[in-house]
């Protein structure tokens, strides 16, 4: 199963990235193969609805389930809609995290955890 | 003859300014144009006497087996519809209403629907002031659409004032592109400073007249008049820093209700303004 996390960087030392919309990268896990890839955001200087394009964007790659810092109520919808697993709060180096969700130690969503445009602005 | 009352910074009194002027003229038309906030209802009193909606076109789309918006999603740029397979989520608050989802999406299946995103206000009050206000609906983001149904609505054959709202963005510049004199309003603080600086670049831009007036004269430093002097800006009036001006403002009271000598120098500002703009 695939798995996508928001990164601050395009390398598997990176951190997990507070904002959904606007990370710099995703990175696209598959738990079964250990295969990964990392895809840069197209959407995070988007003039608005970053994380409504990023949604889709990853949504298309296939993932189901997102673990990431914090996620608007936009995306939240579209990740809903397409019943897709979200994990919020989560933060430190996305290693762990993997790790974090193997042993099912994330809590899944159960509403967005920040206001639109949260990741505005924020380098 | 139009004349637009902006400031950079907010809260500087570009309506205290805007409504001393049109009740010191008596007769003219008044038009405010912060639809976001307008309040100079309060201060004019106008006896509102028709109400007028705006509508923005909206698409809708009409759910299909088969039939998928990836082609709209694909096309906006503000990602107001999003498609996930056959199924999509509608954004309205994002929505700039381009219609381009209609052109590029499945024939037949998104179709536009007019949506209220406010109203326009129009009023009178004696002697003879015509008062235009619009009023954006909460949640909506459509400021310039009220803002174009105002502008289509300006006189000017009449003497208008229009009260502009804070900030240097579009939607300031759609309160003085038609203006044949702005005033600026401002305060002698280092903020103050800046944005009219701001405001200044955008009027030049469309070479439009301008002069300033100082509100709460006295705080700050002088380096605002410094630059007014170095550049000969002209600057129109000096408000004073006083309490009773506030507390005459926080009850509805304007400058006139402060000091009915303000009118005099209101008056001589339009005198003023009639000169540099040469009518």
């Amino acid at each position: 199963m695939k798995i996508c996390i928001s990164s601050t960087g395009d390398n598997i030392d990176s951190s997990v990235d507070p904002r959904f919309g606007r990370c710099p990268f995703f990175l696209i896990y598959d738990d079964g193969t250990e295969n990964y890839e990392f895809i840069s955001n197209s959407s995070r200087n988007a003039m608005g609805g970053a994380g409504i394009q990023a949604a889709q964007e990853v949504i298309s790659k296939g993932v189901e389930a997102v673990i990431t810092g914090n996620i608007g109520p936009n995306s939240y919808r579209v990740f809903e809609s397409a019943k897709i697993k979200i994990y919020t709060g989560v933060s430190g180096p996305i290693k762990e995290a993997i790790a974090k969700y193997k042993a099912n130690q994330l809590t899944s969503a159960s509403g967005p955890s920040v206001q639109s445009h949260y990741g505005m602005g924020k380098e | 003859m139009i004349i637009s009352v902006a400031s950079g910074k907010g809260g500087t009194g570009k309506t205290t300014v805007s409504v001393a002027l049109a009740q010191s003229l008596g007769y003219c038309n008044f038009y405010d144009f912060d639809v976001e906030a307008p309040n100079s209802d309060i201060f004019l009193k106008p006896d509102i006497n028709h109400y007028q909606k705006v509508y923005v076109k909206y698409p809708y789309f009409i759910k299909k087996e088969g039939v998928s918006f990836k082609a709209c999603s694909d096309f906006c740029h503000f990602n107001a519809i999003a498609s996930i397979g056959e199924d999509y989520i509608f954004f309205e608050e994002l929505c700039h209403g381009c219609g381009g989802c209609i052109l590029v999406g499945p024939e037949g299946y998104v179709r536009e629907k007019d949506v209220e995103v406010g109203e326009i206000s129009k009023g009178f009050k004696s002697p003879g002031i015509y008062f235009f206000m619009g009023n954006l609906k909460p949640k909506s983001m459509r400021t310039s659409n009220i803002q174009g149904d105002l502008e289509k609505m300006l006189d000017r054959s009449q003497t208008v004032i229009i009260d502009s709202p804070p900030g240097n963005s579009c939607n300031m510049v759609n309160a003085v592109k038609n203006c044949d004199y702005c005033i600026l309003v401002t305060e002698t603080t280092l903020y103050g400073l800046s944005d009219l600086k701001i405001s200044i670049d955008i009027l030049k831009n469309l070479d439009k007249k301008f002069g300033i007036i100082i509100n709460r004269d006295g705080i700050g430093n002088k380096e605002l008049e410094d630059f007014c002097r170095q550049n000969s800006y002209k600057i129109l009036l000096k408000i004073p820093n006083d309490i009773n001006i506030a507390k005459t403002y926080s009850k509805g009271g304007s400058l006139l209700e402060w000091d009915p000598k303000m009118k005099d120098k209101f008056l001589g500002i339009i005198d003023v303004i009639k000169e540099e703009v040469g009518r």
